[in-house]
C-alpha cells in the first residue's frame, strides 16, 4: 500500500506540490490526471523516493522510501517521463541488464507479455517510439514489482500504439498497485479504477471514476478552471 | 555492481570510440618516447613517465567525459537512480570502467620496458612502480574528472572543465605555474600538486605520503560525486 501524507514540495522558492494527500491500495489502478507541470511527476518521482519531500511523509508497505530507498525500489517498476533508455544497446542488452539489478531471472516472460520477442536483437536507437515505450515497460517490469509507476505512458504515440499500451497496462494489472500519470481524459477513463486530478500543486480530486463517460470530462474541466 | 561495470566497459568495447581513444594514448605515449631515445644515449623509462602525466591530462578527461553528463542529458541517470543501486555502486562500478581502460592503454606500451629489459637489462622494478604510479595517478585524476562530469549535461563543458583542473594541478608541481608564484608560495604549492608526487613513482622510489597522496584524492573526489549524485532537488 502507498500513503502519501500531506506531502509539500519546495525547489527553492517555487513550491511545486503543496499539501498533496492520497492512498493507494493493493490492485487498484490509479489515474493521475492534470496539465502539464501540475506536479504529477513530481509526486511520482517523491514515492520513489527520488525526490526528498519539504514536508509530509510518505510509506510505501509501511516504510519510508527516504529510510531504505533501496528496498522500495525493488519493489516498484517504474518508467519515467519521455522514457529515457540507452540507445546504443541492444533491447535483449538493456533489459537483461536491469533484470540483473533487480535480480529478475525470467527475462523471457517479460519479453513475452510485452510483446518484444521479435526486435530483442534490434538496438534500441532503430526501434519505432511504441516499442521503446514496450522496451521501457519491460524494464519497469523486471523483478516483478508489486507497484508500477508509469509517469506518461502513452506520450507521443500514434492511437493504435496508444491502445495497445493501454491494453498492456490492464494485462499487467493484476495483482499489482498501478499508478499511471495522463493529461489524456479518454485514458482515465479507459484504465483506471480510481482519479487523482492535480492541479498547480495541488490535489483538486481524488475518488473512484465516475460510471458515466465524460463526467471525468467536466470534472477537470471545472476543478482546473475554479482553481 | 559488476554488471554496471559491464555494461560501461560494453559501451567502450562495442565502440569505436574507446579503441580510438585507447590506441591514440598508446601510440603517442610510445612515439614521444621513441622519437627521443637515441637523443639521450640512455635507456631508461624515466623520460616515459615524463610524459604520462601530460598525456593523461588529455586522455583522462576524454574517457569520462560522458561518465554522468551524457547520462544526465539523456536522462537515464534517472533510470539509473530509480534502481536498487546505491549512488556509491554507481560511482564504483564506473570509476572501475575507466581504471580498466587505463589499464589497457598502459598495457599497449609494455612492448617498450620488455624490449628494454631483454635489450640493455633496464632495472625491472624500478619501472613495475613506474606503472603503479601511473595507475595510481591515473585513478586520481578519473575520480576528479569524473566529479565534474557531474556537474553538467554537456560532454565537452565536461571535457574542459577536468583538463582546466587537472591542469592547473599539474601546473602546481611544475616550472609551468609556479614560476610566476613568490618562492614560499612555490614550496607550500608543490606538496599538493600530483606532479611532485608522481616523480617519485617515476624514479621507482614508493613514498608513503605519495600513496597517501593519490589515495585520499581518489576517495576525496568519488565521495563528493556521489554526494552530487545525491542532490537531487
Amino acid at each position: 500500500m502507498i500513503s502519501v501524507d500531506k506531502v509539500t514540495k519546495r525547489f527553492k522558492d517555487k513550491t511545486v506540490l503543496h499539501n498533496v494527500s492520497f492512498e493507494a491500495k493493493k490492485g487498484e489502478i490509479i489515474g493521475f490526471l492534470g496539465p502539464n507541470g501540475a506536479g504529477k511527476t513530481t509526486t511520482m518521482r517523491l514515492i520513489l523516493g527520488y525526490l526528498t519531500p519539504t514536508s509530509g511523509t510518505i510509506k510505501i508497505n509501511g516504510i519510508n522510501p527516504q529510510e531504505d530507498r533501496i528496498k522500495i525500489l525493488s519493489t516498484i517498476g517504474y518508467l519515467p517521463e519521455n522514457n529515457p533508455l540507452y540507445p546504443e544497446m541492444k533491447v535483449r542488452e538493456y533489459i537483461q541488464f536491469i533484470a540483473s539489478l533487480k535480480k529478475e531471472n525470467n527475462v523471457d516472460d517479460i519479453f513475452s507479455a510485452v510483446a518484444l520477442d521479435e526486435v530483442l536483437n534490434t538496438k534500441i536507437e532503430e526501434l519505432s517510439r511504441g516499442y521503446k515505450q514496450r522496451v521501457g515497460l519491460a524494464a519497469a517490469l523486471c523483478g516483478n514489482p508489486d507497484i508500477l509507476i508509469l509517469d506518461e505512458p502513452t506520450s507521443g504515440l500514434d492511437p493504435i500504439e496508444q491502445e495497445k499500451i493501454r491494453d498492456l497496462i490492464k494485462k499487467l494489472s493484476k495483482n499489482k498497485t498501478i499508478i499511471f500519470s495522463t493529461h489524456i481524459l479518454s485514458e482515465i477513463e479507459e484504465i483506471a479504477d480510481k482519479v487523482i486530478i492535480i492541479h498547480r500543486g495541488n490535489k483538486v480530486f481524488d475518488g473512484f471514476k465516475p460510471k458515466k463517460k465524460g463526467t471525468i470530462a467536466t470534472l477537470f474541466k471545472r476543478t482546473v478552471t475554479d482553481n | 555492481m559488476f554488471t554496471l561495470f559491464k555494461k560501461e566497459l560494453d559501451y567502450y568495447l562495442n565502440n569505436a570510440v574507446g579503441y580510438i581513444v585507447v590506441i591514440l594514448f598508446a601510440v603517442f605515449a610510445n612515439f614521444l618516447y621513441v622519437k627521443d631515445i637515441f637523443l639521450n644515449g640512455s635507456v631508461s623509462m624515466k623520460s616515459f613517465f615524463g610524459l604520462i602525466p601530460w598525456l593523461f591530462l588529455i586522455f583522462i578527461p576524454a574517457i569520462t567525459m560522458r561518465a554522468f553528463s551524457e547520462e544526465k542529458r539523456l536522462n537515464t541517470i534517472e533510470v539509473l537512480l530509480t534502481l536498487p543501486v546505491s549512488e556509491a555502486k554507481i560511482v564504483v562500478a564506473k570509476f572501475f570502467t575507466y581504471i580498466t581502460l587505463v589499464l589497457l592503454a598502459l598495457i599497449l606500451t609494455l612492448s617498450l620496458p620488455v624490449s628494454f629489459y631483454y635489450l640493455a637489462h633496464i632495472y625491472l622494478p624500478e619501472v613495475v612502480v613506474g606503472y603503479a604510479g601511473s595507475v595510481l595517478m591515473g585513478a586520481s585524476f578519473i575520480a576528479i574528472s569524473m566529479y565534474f562530469s557531474t556537474l553538467t549535461k554537456n560532454q565537452i563543458v565536461s571535457f574542459l572543465s577536468s583538463i582546466f583542473v587537472l591542469f592547473i594541478l599539474l601546473g602546481t608541481s611544475s616550472d609551468l605555474l609556479s614560476s610566476f608564484l613568490p618562492k614560499f608560495v612555490q614550496d607550500m604549492l608543490i606538496y599538493f600538486g600530483p606532479l611532485y608526487h608522481f616523480q617519485n613513482f617515476a624514479k621507482g622510489i614508493v613514498d608513503v605520503r605519495s600513496l597517501y597522496y593519490f589515495i585520499s584524492i581518489t576517495v576525496l573526489f568519488l565521495f563528493l560525486t556521489v554526494v552530487n549524485l545525491e542532490k537531487r532537488d
